[in-house]
Order: C-alpha cells, then sequence, then structure tokens
C-alpha cells in the first residue's frame, strides 16, 4: 500500500516540476502583461504585478484594425484545419491502407518536402501567387498553410492508422459494412488522438506564423493576429508590455481550443471500449 | 485488442461467405474496375494542393541554386546560368564544414533530449491520476500555444545580461561572476540557451502525441507482463516500446527535421545579428539569401541541407518503407 | 495485366489533371496587371509606410489634400512592420505589382535602387520644394550615379541625454564642451556614484556602432573611401584608431553596459535610474518616460547635449539615421506617386511632422521648428553636422554580416587589439563593398 503512496506522490512531484518548467515562462509573460513599464524590465526581478496597469491590454486592443486581424485569424484557421484534416484523413488512408504503384515514393516525397526550409520557399511562393493573383487574398494563405500541414498530417495521421489493425475492419465489413463504412464508422473513431493531434499541431502553426502572413498579405483589414503581434516592434524598439498583454491574449483561443478538443477526445476513447 | 461495441446497422443481407478482404461487398463489375483508382482519389485532392503551391517553388528553388542571382536579377527575373559553381563554392569551404558538424552535432543533442524527455512527459501522463493529469496536459499545452516569438522572448529576458533572472538566482546563490553575464558571449553556453528553449517548444508536441500513442499500447498485455514479474523498465522495452515504434520513429524524424532547420530561436536570441559562431545552415541560408542577397548561394545552402537531412534520416526512412511494403 | 495497367493510366490521367490546374493557376490571371493600366476610370495607388513613422494624422491630412488634386482615385496606406521587411520588400519589388510610393530607412535605399526598384526623379527634383535646402546626408542616401533615386523625408540623429541631477551631484555645471572634457565629466561621475555596482556614468552597449561612428569622423577617420569606382575600408587609419580608442577609454572607465549587447534596451535600462548618460535619438525620451516602459517621474531630470568634439567648442559629426520616400519603377500611376510625395515631403507636411511626431524635418530651412524647445533644438542642431554610410550598393551586406558591430565588440572586450580588429574590418569592408552582387 505504501509502496502505491510513494510512487504516485512520486509522480505527483514529477508533475509539479513539469508544470514548473512549462508555466513559469507562461506567467511572466501574463504577469509582464500587467506591470508598469518600470518594473517590466528591472534589475531586481518583479515577481507580482502589484501594482499593476491594464494600459497594456489597452495599448493592445487598441490597435487599429485588431477586431478584423481576430477575424481574419479565425476564419484562416478553421479554413485549414478543417480543410487539412480532411484532406489529410483520406491521403493517409490511401498511404496506410491501399497497395499501389507509388506508394514508397509518396511516403518517402512527404517527408522530403518537409525538409525545405520555409525561409528558402517564401519568395517563390509569392511569386507564384502573385502571377495567380491570389496574393493579398486570405484564400492565397490558407492554401499555403495547407502545404505547410498537409505532408505532416498525412504521414502522421498514416502512422496512426497504420498501427489499428486491419482485422477491425474486416470484422465490421463481415457484418455487413461497406470499406467506406468500415473507414468511416471503425477506423475514424480510433484515430481520433491522431486527428486531435495533427489539429492542434495545424492550429499552433497557422496561429504563430508571422513570415507568410506577412510577404503574403497587404491591406490593412487583411492582416492576421500573428503581424498585429509584431506591430509592437517599431525602429524605436519593443513595447514589451503590449506585447506580452498581446501575447496573453493572443494564446488564450489556443488553449480554449485545446479545452474544448480534449473532451472528445476523452468521450470516444471511453465511449464503450469492450475487451473482445 | 480493442473491439468496439457498437455495431454498425446494417440491413443487408449478406448470403456470401466470408471473403478476404479487400473484396468489396458488393461487387460489381464496374466496381471493381475502379477500385485500384480508388487510392489515387483518396491521395488527388491533398496532392494536388501540394503540386500547386510547393511545385514550382521547389522547382525554382533548385534551379537558383545553379544560378546567380542577386537583387537585380530577382527584379528583372532572370539570371545568370553557372551550372555548379555554387556549389563548388560552398563545398570547398571550410566553414561550410563547420556550419554542418555544428548544425549535426546540435541537432543529435536536440533529437536526443526532445525524445527522451517526451517519453518520461508521456509515461507520466499515463501515470498520473485523472486531474492531475488534465491539469499537467494542459500546461503542456499551454507551453505549445504560446507564440513563438514570445516564447523566445521570454527566455532572452531569464538569461539577459542584467536584467535576467538566471543571473539574478545566481548571484543571490553566490555566484558572483554572474552578476552581469552575457549568456551568448561563449557560443557553448550560448547554445546551451537556445537548445533550452528548442526543446522547451518541441517538448508537448512530443509528449502529448506519444502520450496519444501510448493509449493505443495494449494494457493487458502490461499487466501481464508486470504479473509475470517484469520490472518497468523490461516492461517498456518489451512490450510499449515495440508497439510504439511506429510513433517513435515518426516522431524522432521529424524532430530530425526540424531541430536540423533551427532558425527562429538563434535569430531571435541574437537579436537578428548571429555571429559567424552561431551559424547554423539554416541561419547560413538565410544570411545568404536575404542579408547579403545572394539567392543563388542561399538556395545551394538549402537544397544542399535538404540532401544531409535526407542522408541522416535515410535510417528511418528505410524502416518506414519496410513497413509500408513492396 | 489488364488492371495494373488502367491503374498506371489513371495515375497518368490524375497527373495530367493536376498539372492542367496547375498551369492555369499560374499562367491564369495576367489580367490582373492590365486593370490597372487602363488609362481612364479611377486609379488605386498603394502607399508603404513604416509602422510608427508617420503620425496617422498627418497621413490623412496629405491623403484628403492629395484627394482634391485627384477626386477620382483612391489612395490606400498600407504600414509595414520592420521585422523580416527586406524579405517582403524584395517579394513586392519583384512581383507584378510592387507599391507605387515605399519609406526605406535611408541604409537600404542604395541597395534596391541600385537592383533597379526605383524610379528615377532625378528630372523631378525641381518640383519638390526646399530641394535645395534638404539634409545633406539624406540627400546623399538618395542619390546613385548622380541621380535623384528618392526623396527625403524624415530624419534622427543622436545626442547625449543625461540626467540633471546625477551631474548636478557630480559637481558638473555645464555641459561638457569638448571629449576631454567629457571624458573628465564621466570619472567625475563615476567617481561619486561608483559604490553603487550597477552604476554606469556613460552607458555605452558594445554594439552600438551608430554611436561609436561620432568618434571615427570627429578624430578625422572613416569607415570608407571611394577611389574612383573601388571603395576602400579606411577603419585602419591612424585617425579611425585614434577615435576608437578614445571611445574605449570611454567605456572602461565609465560603462557598465554589456560589451557585447546592442543599444535595443537601453532606455529601458535608463529609466531604471543607474545611469548618468547615454548616446540617444531625440524620440528616445519618449520611450524613457513612457509610463508602460520607462519611468514618467523622470521628465524634469532629462536633458541633452550634443556629443563633442575633440576640437573644444564644436560638436562631433553624428550618423543621420532616417527614411527616404521611393518610387517603385514598376509602378503604373507615376504622377500620383509624385504628387503624394511631394506633398509628405513639402513645407506643409513636413512642418506637421516635426511639430506633431516630434521628427527631424528634412530640409534645413525647417530645423528651427523646435527653436522653443531646448530638448529637441539641441538634436536639431547636430543633423546640421551629420554625416553618413557609404553609398554603396552593398553597405547593406555589411551592416547584414555584423563586421562594424563585431569589430566594436572585439575591441572593447580586448579579444583584438585596436589596430588588429580595425585591420581585419576594413579587409572585410573593402571585400564586401567591392564584391559583385
Amino acid at each position: 500500500m505504501t509502496r502505491r503512496r510513494l510512487a504516485r506522490a512520486g509522480y505527483n512531484a514529477a508533475a509539479v516540476l513539469v508544470l514548473l518548467v512549462t508555466l513559469f515562462p507562461i506567467y511572466w509573460m501574463v504577469a509582464t502583461g500587467f506591470k508598469r513599464g518600470a518594473d517590466i524590465l528591472s534589475f531586481e526581478p518583479k515577481w507580482l504585478p502589484i501594482p499593476g496597469t491594464l494600459e497594456n491590454f489597452r495599448t493592445a486592443v487598441d490597435k487599429p484594425h485588431f477586431l478584423q486581424d481576430v477575424r481574419n485569424s479565425i476564419l484562416v484557421v478553421i479554413a485549414t484545419i478543417v480543410i487539412s484534416l480532411a484532406l489529410a484523413f483520406l491521403a493517409a488512408l490511401a498511404a496506410a491502407r491501399f497497395r499501389f504503384s507509388g506508394r514508397a515514393v509518396l511516403v518517402v516525397m512527404l517527408i522530403v518536402v518537409q525538409m525545405v526550409p520555409l525561409e528558402a520557399l517564401i519568395i517563390p511562393i509569392y511569386l507564384m501567387l502573385d502571377r495567380a493573383g491570389q496574393t493579398d487574398r486570405l484564400a492565397g494563405i490558407v492554401v499555403t498553410y495547407l502545404t505547410f500541414v498537409l505532408p505532416f498530417a498525412i504521414w502522421t495521421l498514416r502512422g496512426f492508422i497504420v498501427n489499428i489493425p486491419e482485422e477491425l475492419e474486416e470484422a465490421a465489413m463481415v457484418d455487413g459494412c461497406t470499406r467506406a463504412g468500415a473507414f468511416r464508422r471503425i477506423l475514424f473513431p480510433l484515430v481520433a488522438p491522431g486527428l486531435v493531434a495533427t489539429a492542434v499541431f495545424s492550429f499552433i502553426l497557422v496561429w504563430n506564423d508571422y513570415l507568410i502572413a506577412y510577404v503574403l498579405l497587404r491591406s490593412p483589414e487583411r492582416q492576421t493576429l500573428g503581424i498585429w503581434l509584431a506591430s509592437f516592434t517599431t525602429n524605436h524598439g519593443t513595447e514589451w508590455g503590449a506585447v506580452m498583454a498581446g501575447s496573453t491574449l493572443f494564446a488564450i483561443p489556443a488553449v480554449v481550443f485545446f479545452l474544448l478538443v480534449q473532451r472528445r477526445v476523452v468521450s470516444g476513447l471511453t465511449a464503450g471500449a469492450v475487451k473482445g | 485488442m480493442r473491439a468496439v461495441e457498437t455495431r454498425p446497422p446494417s440491413s443487408r443481407r449478406r448470403a456470401a461467405p466470408r471473403e478476404r478482404p479487400p473484396a468489396p461487398r458488393r461487387p460489381g463489375a464496374r466496381a471493381r474496375r475502379l477500385r485500384p483508382l480508388v487510392p489515387y482519389a483518396l491521395l488527388a485532392p491533398a496532392l494536388l494542393v501540394l503540386a500547386a503551391i510547393l511545385g514550382f517553388p521547389l522547382y525554382r528553388l533548385v534551379s537558383l541554386s545553379f544560378q546567380q542571382y542577386g537583387l537585380k536579377e530577382l527584379f528583372a527575373g532572370r539570371g545568370t546560368f553557372i551550372g555548379l559553381r555554387n556549389y563548388q563554392d560552398i563545398l570547398t569551404d571550410p566553414f561550410f564544414w563547420t556550419v554542418v558538424a555544428r548544425t549535426l552535432v546540435f541537432a543529435t543533442v536536440a533529437v536526443g533530449l526532445t525524445m527522451v524527455l517526451g517519453t518520461l512527459v508521456a509515461l507520466l501522463l499515463r501515470n498520473l491520476a485523472r486531474p492531475m493529469r488534465v491539469l499537467v496536459t494542459a500546461g503542456l499545452v499551454a507551453a505549445w500555444a504560446m507564440p513563438t516569438l514570445t516564447a523566445i522572448s521570454i527566455w532572452q529576458w531569464m538569461f539577459d545580461f542584467e536584467f535576467g533572472v538566471v543571473n539574478w538566482l545566481l548571484t543571490r546563490l553566490g555566484a558572483e561572476s554572474f552578476q552581469q553575464h552575457n549568456w551568448f558571449d561563449q557560443p557553448l553556453q550560448g547554445f546551451t540557451v537556445i537548445m533550452i528553449v528548442v526543446v522547451w517548444g518541441a517538448l508537448p508536441f512530443v509528449a502529448i502525441t506519444l502520450h496519444a500513442g501510448l493509449t493505443q499500447v495494449p494494457a493487458e498485455l502490461e499487466e501481464a507482463a508486470r504479473v509475470d514479474g517484469a520490472g518497468a523498465w523490461q516492461v517498456f522495452r518489451h512490450i510499449t516500446l515495440p508497439v510504439m515504434k511506429p510513433i517513435f520513429l515518426i516522431l524522432a524524424t521529424l524532430s530530425t527535421i526540424w531541430d536540423f532547420k533551427v532558425f527562429t530561436q538563434i535569430w531571435v536570441l541574437l537579436n537578428q545579428r548571429p555571429s559567424r559562431e552561431y551559424f547554423l545552415l539554416g541561419i547560413w541560408s538565410y544570411s545568404e539569401s536575404f542579408g547579403v542577397t545572394r539567392y543563388g548561394k542561399g538556395a545551394a545552402i538549402a537544397v544542399v541541407m535538404v540532401i544531409l537531412l535526407m542522408l541522416v534520416t535515410s535510417f528511418y526512412v528505410r524502416q518506414m518503407l519496410r513497413a509500408v511494403g513492396p | 495485366m489488364p488492371s495494373s495497367r488502367r491503374s498506371r493510366l489513371s495515375a497518368v490521367l490524375a497527373l495530367a489533371v493536376a498539372l492542367v490546374l496547375g498551369v492555369a493557376a499560374c499562367g491564369g490571371s495576367d489580367d490582373k496587371g492590365d486593370q490597372s493600366s487602363a488609362q481612364s476610370g479611377p486609379r488605386t495607388m498603394t502607399i508603404w509606410l513604416m509602422e510608427g513613422s508617420a503620425p496617422p494624422k498627418v497621413v490623412d491630412a496629405v491623403n484628403a489634400e492629395w484627394k482634391k488634386a485627384h477626386p477620382n482615385d483612391t489612395v490606400k496606406v498600407e504600414l509595414q512592420q520592420w521585422n523580416n521587411v527586406t524579405t517582403k520588400l524584395d517579394a513586392a519589388f519583384a512581383g507584378s505589382s510592387p507599391p507605387d510610393v515605399v519609406e526605406l530607412g535611408n541604409t537600404l535605399v542604395s541597395k534596391y535602387a541600385a537592383a533597379g526598384a526605383l524610379q528615377d526623379l532625378s528630372g523631378s527634383r525641381g518640383d519638390f520644394e526646399n530641394n535645395q535646402a534638404w539634409l545633406q546626408s539624406l540627400t546623399e542616401s538618395c542619390t546613385m550615379d548622380g541621380k535623384l533615386v528618392c526623396a527625403p523625408y524624415l530624419a534622427g540623429s543622436r545626442a547625449v541625454i543625461y540626467r540633471k541631477s546625477m551631474l548636478a551631484k557630480a559637481g558638473i555645471t555645464k555641459a561638457p564642451a569638448s571629449l576631454e572634457e567629457l571624458q573628465a565629466d564621466a570619472e567625475k561621475l563615476m567617481a561619486t556614484f561608483g559604490s553603487d555596482k550597477r552604476f554606469s556614468a556613460f552607458y555605452f552597449p558594445g554594439k552600438y556602432w551608430y554611436a561609436a561612428l561620432p568618434f571615427v569622423w570627429d578624430h578625422g577617420g572613416d569607415i570608407a573611401v571611394q577611389d574612383g569606382d573601388q571603395w576602400r575600408g579606411a577603419l585602419d587609419s591612424a585617425e579611425a584608431q585614434a577615435g576608437l580608442t578614445a571611445l574605449k577609454q570611454l567605456v572602461d572607465c565609465c560603462s557598465r553596459a554589456d560589451k557585447q549587447g546592442d543599444e535595443l534596451k537601453q532606455d529601458q535600462a535608463f529609466a531604471q535610474g543607474h545611469i548618468a548618460m547615454i548616446v540617444a535619438n531625440g524620440w528616445e525620451k519618449g520611450v524613457i518616460l513612457d509610463p508602460k516602459q520607462g519611468n514618467p517621474k523622470l521628465e524634469k531630470d532629462l536633458a541633452a547635449f550634443p556629443l563633442p568634439s575633440r576640437t573644444s567648442g564644436q560638436t562631433a559629426p553624428v550618423f543621420l539615421g532616417g527614411s527616404d520616400l521611393g518610387i517603385a519603377a514598376k509602378s503604373k500611376n507615376q504622377d500620383l506617386a509624385l504628387d503624394w510625395v511631394k506633398l509628405l515631403a513639402g513645407t506643409n507636411f513636413q512642418t506637421q511632422m516635426a511639430t506633431v511626431g516630434g521628427v527631424i524635418p528634412n530640409s534645413t530651412t525647417l530645423l528651427d521648428l523646435h527653436a522653443d524647445d531646448p530638448y529637441l533644438s539641441v538634436f536639431d542642431a547636430t543633423a546640421k553636422n551629420s554625416r553618413f554610410t557609404p553609398t554603396s550598393p552593398n553597405w547593406a551586406n555589411v551592416e547584414a554580416a555584423n563586421i562594424l558591430p563585431d569589430m566594436l565588440v572585439s575591441i572593447f572586450t580586448e579579444r583584438s587589439s585596436v589596430a588588429d580588429a580595425t585591420k581585419q574590418a576594413s579587409t572585410q569592408i573593402t571585400d564586401t563593398l567591392n564584391s559583385g552582387s
């Protein structure tokens, strides 16, 4: 009994350590958003933002076009996640469950494509979208984001699907399912954790992006939040308080997204798993 | 083996004996003919997007690497073909070999740390009670959700010369020499800081994905092994690891690719002006392309980087191909 | 075999469809470009200004004035971020529809001009108000091969911002009139406040090359000199070395700043209260006093004096930072763009930029706008004695390669002697400035 209690205590202690390491920078970001100027960069670290101020948040939100930036970011993120999940799941199905010529080449290409640094591609991508008239368009950046999300998504989902034994689908088909039905009813729920991981990855990549949005977008009403966050750095230096306040606001949707998604994952896994 | 309780409701009557998959349930001549097209149809949308956006730029990147291409050529839209000279310049430059070695060492250490720590955290998550697990996962996601530039800025502050909390703490603990200490003076210390930032940012994703993969490991097998007297490490090595192998391989390969390409962390931590001792391949490529606007050479460095990466990950790729089959 | 042949055929078909779609997407929309070249009908002009450079009120006023002459056309102002702006500029100028008017940092102009991105404005110079009185360094930055490639827009110069109370406490009654006096004053300050381990009399981060240049120039040296069409790095000259040695003396005794750091956080550091003097731009006072970034309580305690020359009574030449306004060579609205630039560079709006925005306007005739302001007039005065970096298209590469900051760091950390560090830097500068791109 005590052995288990010790083990439990050990795990909890380790958990606290992990929490400390992950949360301290976050705490610092949030706290700095509330600090007055002289307390932000000070010789003796100011642990608590007291006396605090809401000025940084006000500055962050008062930026022109802030609400439009929010709207644009949300649109782009949702579009990218939905489309990438759909396309990636289909492609991963093909790569994991079917035999066809070129399968090996496909897998290799998916990996190789991820090796090219974004910075090396950004200008050719811009020039190409320019010729297609798609610069300064949200559709243009959604498609660009898809390009950087898909290889990873397909590859990861393929890994998850491969891990699930085909016998499950076969059993379902014996009982009267079509292949597509088996994919939809059996495979899809089991791959849920992989889908979640992919969705979160897509979200973070799109939400955090600066370079793609910055180079491809021009009009003030078409910017995204990544650019808004960078706008606090001018040639007069960086407004740290506003950046931290802005970052706090900026990170909230990501955390909310996870909390929403997490419950679905749990429910998907516990919905009637029976030992067979 | 996990089976789902809910059966798909089906009113179709099956008279045919059980066939071996992947035979369709409603065989028709036309369906049979179209079947080989199914994988291509599934792949087509995704591949279309990739080909449309990446096809031309990738071709452009490679062709740029064979040209002399500065700003003038960029605006005119045409460069001068110089064959392999960019590659020659790079490969005969001793600096190149230094940068390659540096990148390899950095990536190896980073990947190692990320995978080991990620696995430990994933295992930890599995062993926690539900409320604690949700808390730690939320912490991980919050760290992952933090905007990259903000995260780097916070770490930069923590290691700041005069305002940093690390120096403050060390001074408090008695190490007077850290009163005002520049962590980026010595590349070894500087890369330690960079490594911390990179691993901190990469850990959540690896840990969460591994944890998701761990849920696919049959608990009964592990239980059985433990009942038979296997220690924790043996259970991990013989039961957990083999089941997780595909996911490990994927994550390790991805981590290798990402850590090889590290750019933003170094660029921002060194205030967009890293000195040559901090150059990794990604930084060098960017510096050549946009710093000194030698796009041709920058492209060549990027191509060399991809080739190197392919060599480095070839082991994983071969494993993966073996699993994929003919 | 038939099924495999069919599957191969379907694969080829799929590929073909993809290619066709790809080509269609790429080749398709050339008509986007033709639209704006239609001579009849309303036109839209795009302006790129940098974030934070012009007060929005001034921009709106310029637009309103411009609209009077072009009632049927539209002007769109797009603010650009400073981070990675060169990447965006490269892409935009290479594309089919660059902005018509673009604000460029003055050190970036020659790079883009030499690559053919900017329109030659020499013929229109006479149309610009005050063009004979433009600040010399800004004009230099706009001149390439004798041609005018942009119009001076705004400037910023540096002087020494100091804490009046600290200097008073150390017994310093007037601003130093020579470099020697500055050194003596700094030493006095260190003696008075030296017990504070964080105190700096003259806070000078090692990589702050903008503030190191005045010492080089004041002693008669320069970064590089032009020899025909070749450049030669000149930091290893005896004069330049003397200037850097004088600076090193000041830094050694009286600066606790990071010898390997840059000046980006110096205002926040100054606001902490352990620094007596910094070399700074005029607008840095705003940062020091901003409640969100510094300490507003220091308002009454701040003043400025120009960096003194080694010759008593004179000021050292300072680096004139600033921006220029260029017109894209590919722009299809040259006339509209020119009118807009003429307005913003003209007397009326330059006056507003100076009074509302607090920047140094582009012409010497307007430099007395701040005559009543004891603080800003110091900076305006230093602008009259200002210099610029070599106007070579490769200068941006010298900056990108960090040659000057690295040289300063090795001097201040004593990794190299002044002679060795300057020799190495000069060689690198010579190579970089003369290299074909």
